[in-house]
């Protein structure tokens, strides 16, 4: 049995959610101590339990601890099925980090998958709907990876309400190498706002497009119907191996200029250490270690991504090396662990 | 396994309702009971007025959004009047009368932020009755506007460590109060002062302190009216009576009052102990003294609050508090139907018995140091006892022989006398020894036994029988042979006045000639080796 430190790294949610998603793929059952053991309230909060119910699911798991404030957890899974259902995060939790969950398991499943999840789409401290739906899942479908996201209603925190819709099918992924290329293609700003004064969306996808030279017609301010007030700026920039996304949310009491400016800062960022920006290098790390091996260049690891490496290593048998590259920057790769 | 939480509470008909999107905004008390990210409602039971079902319904279906564990059961709740104390306490009581709780299985909450006060009130007093068997939840804003803050308040004060240490401070004080602060050492009476302060801030029934004279018994009485004052538990005076000092229409009028020429010399009109005493304390000492009608009297007095003055035909009304002293067996007195069977009834239900001096001997020191320094207080000079003449009358007063008949009576008037006598406000050696023979003298009759006692442990069974006037001075020659380490020291106190006019000059050896006389001497009446 697999025995996780949940205080391990930054200590928080993202290592029970890899451990759920790494055990689920491998079948090999977990047990995790001191979750959360980081965080002032540690141990199962509501989202977190959201992941494990739904982890549950998939893997027909037998589960022991899964309740709330629980700090150790149990995690046995028995099949890996897919099939059709609806996931409810209760305190509007993100959706899309329940996607991050279950996503590889229903990749490797016997039977496609079509699953409702409602909850939070737009979450603070969680990937946006369009971060997954432009940035990662184009790359994993590059991998061969048959899926799709759907956003099939906005819900912003704190009210949620919102609804996205994951379809796939069963696939096979192949190792991926992403070329240090940082030419710019296009680079787009939208925002979208729901029931928030009329020029929040215009000032900050205005602001942001002065500060880094877009051009007017790449960029769109729209009002979606969410049951709740929100807001939520982005810029998508292409490159040529890839497309990276960079999310601000509208928050009350905060500028929309401060909101923008914290997207610019987050892109400037990602223009001298890219290709692959920090949160995106996160999150390829899992699909490229189950393909068994992959490339990539990004900025100085956050401790996000090291966890995430130390997590992955403990459920299959793979290596990451970090290997210093120009410009204060870090080549990861990834590929089959050398048995010892 | 975590029990699953179900909670009872009221929609809040202004707080919960909103509409359209803008109502996230805002935090509704609720729905945002239901938001917790840590905490998680798996039954909420909401009571609903008839005319806000339309603010129910979005409530509803915004707790089902934001947590879509939660089962919402609405039931209808009409409360004529929120604002009205009676009808709403009566309404929720009826409500959860009617609802059934399982304890073993689930944990039951009330969540009273939403309601009127008057509810919260009702709700409070629902759940800490234990009518409804529930912790509270109180809800508040905070930084994330639909959730707010969540508080479970349990009632349950024993597990609040700073409040329960403040209750137990408080009752210290109370207790150390009622003791006017003398740290009494006897279990039985701290336990029962204790017993006496729970009484008398809980009940406002009669209270009866039965002791031998001077026990204590006013003295107590006293305190206690002071706590309750202190307590703001009384408003009114203290007035107090012996019943044995009034005697016919003197008790009748110094009780009840009398009008203005009721009886010859009622020249003008009097108020009586009973409306004086009006919300305040009534203190009635040896209560078996007073007369059979004015017993019933006083017993229509307390159950109704009205009785007649002399004299007088209009009822005056007065609400006060008894404490009755006694010393009699008042059971006894009501066989031999010198007692009302039904006043006895009406104020024994809360009966102390205060314990005699004698019977806590070990509390004598502490009273003594009480007695010497109210002594000094009420002289307005300093007055102090050296440690030798303390120890000295201690080893007087504590000893099983010494009677002390009339309690702290004779304790407080022997401290009187020191204190009075003594030179510089000092009390030597030499005041104790003339206040103890005072005192022997004093119970003189009243302690034959003790002399007796003393006189055969020394002179044997079969000894000569002694005069009475020689008896007495020979036990006190003993117990001061006792109360000395050697014969010298004894001699310097027996003979000590003349010992000031220098017309002696060898105590001793005068007290070994005395003692000789009775064939005794210093060994054997100390049961002291020999040296």
């Amino acid at each position: 049995m697999i025995t996780i430190d949940g205080t391990t790294g930054e200590g928080g949610g993202q290592v029970l959610r890899t451990s759920l998603a790494l055990s689920l793929v491998t079948g090999s059952p977990f047990t995790i101590e001191r979750i959360r053991g980081g965080r002032a309230k540690p141990g199962l909060m509501r989202q977190h339990l959201a992941c494990v119910r739904a982890a549950a699911w998939v893997g027909a798991a037998v589960v022991e601890g899964d309740e709330l404030g629980s700090s150790a957890l149990v995690f046995r899974p028995t099949a890996s099925r897919g099939g059709e259902t609806t996931i409810r995060i209760g305190s509007a939790g993100s959706c899309n980090l329940v996607v991050q969950t279950v996503l590889p398991a229903l990749l490797y499943a016997d039977q496609p998958s079509d699953v409702r999840i409602e909850g939070g789409t737009h979450n603070p401290l969680a990937p946006s709907f369009e971060y997954l739906d432009q940035a990662f899942l184009p790359l994993i479908r590059r991998m061969g990876a048959d899926v799709t996201l759907e956003l099939v209603r906005p819900g912003f925190a704190p009210a949620g309400g919102g609804e996205v819709r994951l379809r796939a099918r069963p696939s096979r992924l192949t190792p991926l190498s992403l070329p240090d290329a940082t030419e710019l293609g296009d680079v787009r700003v939208d925002a979208i706002v729901s029931s928030v004064p009329g020029n929040v969306g215009f000032r900050e996808t205005e602001r942001i497009r002065r500060r880094l030279g877009i051009p007017v017609e790449h960029t769109r301010t729209r009002t979606v119907a969410a049951d709740g007030p929100g807001n939520c700026v982005w810029v998508t920039a292409r490159t040529p191996a890839l497309t990276e996304c960079f999310v601000g949310y509208g928050d009350r009491g905060r500028r929309a200029e401060a909101v923008a400016d914290e997207v610019a800062d987050a892109y400037e960022q990602w223009r001298r250490f890219g290709p692959v920006g920090p949160h995106l290098a996160d999150q390829l790390m899992l699909p490229l270690a189950l393909a068994g091996g992959g490339a990539f260049t990004t900025g100085p690891l956050t401790m996000h991504s090291e966890t995430n490496q130390w997590t992955i290593e403990r459920f299959l048998p793979v290596r990451f090396a970090n290997e210093p590259a120009a410009g204060g920057r870090v080549k990861v790769t990834v590929g089959p662990a050398i048995p010892e | 396994m975590a029990r699953p939480a179900v909670v009872y509470g009221q929609l809040g008909t202004t707080l919960d309702a909103g509409r359209g999107p803008k109502r996230w905004e805002r935090w509704r008390p609720t729905v945002g009971l239901c938001a917790q990210p840590d905490w998680q409602v798996h039954r909420l039971e909401l009571l609903v007025p008839p005319r806000y079902r339309d603010v129910a319904a979005q409530v509803v279906a915004d707790v089902q959004q934001i947590s879509p564990e939660t089962v919402v059961r609405q039931h209808t709740l009409d409360l004529d009047d929120p604002w009205d104390f009676e009808s709403v306490y009566g309404a929720l009581a009826d409500f959860f009368a009617g609802c059934t709780f399982d304890p073993e299985r689930e944990d039951t909450y009330v969540h009273i932020t939403t309601g009127t006060h008057v509810s919260q009130i009702s709700l409070f007093l629902l759940a800490e009755s234990r009518r409804v068997p529930a912790r509270l939840i109180q809800t508040g804003t905070g930084p994330d506007p639909v959730r707010g803050l969540l508080r479970i308040i349990d009632l349950d004060l024993s597990r609040y460590d700073r409040i329960a240490k403040h209750f137990a401070h408080e009752r210290v004080l109370a207790t150390s109060f009622l003791k006017d602060g003398i740290a009494t050492r006897n279990a039985a009476f701290n336990a029962l002062i204790e017993r006496i302060e729970h009484v008398a801030v809980r009940s406002p029934d009669p209270v009866l302190l039965l002791g031998p004279t001077g026990a204590g018994k006013s003295r107590l009485a006293e305190r206690m009216y002071a706590l309750l004052r202190a307590r703001r538990l009384v408003e009114g005076a203290f007035v107090a009576l012996n019943c044995a000092t009034v005697r016919g229409d003197g008790a009748s009028s110094a009780l009840f009052g009398h009008v203005k020429g009721a009886f010859t010399g009622a020249v003008s009109e009097r108020a009586g102990l009973l409306r004086s005493g009006h919300g305040g304390v009534v203190f009635l000492d040896e209560l078996d003294a007073l007369g059979l009608d004015e017993q019933a009297m006083l017993l229509r007095a307390l159950e109704e609050h009205r009785f007649l003055p002399v004299g007088s035909d209009r009822e005056v009304d007065s609400k006060f508090r008894l404490i009755a002293g006694s010393n009699a067996d008042l059971a006894a007195e009501a066989a031999a139907g010198r007692f009302r069977e039904d006043l006895l009834a009406r104020i024994d239900t809360w009966t102390f018995r205060l314990p005699a001096l004698a019977d806590r001997r070990e509390d004598i020191a502490p009273n003594l140091d009480f007695e010497v320094a109210r002594f000094a207080d009420a002289a307005g000079r300093r007055v102090t006892m050296n440690h030798e003449a303390r120890a000295r009358f201690l080893l007087f007063a504590e000893d099983p022989s010494t009677p002390w008949s009339r309690n702290f009576r004779d304790l407080g008037a022997a401290v009187r006398r020191m204190g009075t006598l003594a030179d510089g406000g000092r009390i030597t050696t030499r005041e104790v020894d003339e206040e103890v023979a005072r005192l022997r003298s004093h119970w003189g009759a009243g302690a034959p036994d003790a002399d007796a006692a003393v006189l055969a442990e020394v002179r044997g069974p079969g000894a000569e029988p002694l005069d009475p006037f020689e008896a007495v001075q020979l036990a006190y020659v003993v117990r001061t042979c006792r109360a000395h380490p050697t014969l010298a020291a004894a001699g310097r106190a027996l003979f000590a006045v003349s010992r000031a006019r220098r017309t002696s000059t060898n105590d001793g050896d005068r007290l070994r000639k005395y003692l000789a006389g009775y064939g005794l001497d210093f060994a054997a009446v100390t049961g002291r080796p020999r040296v």
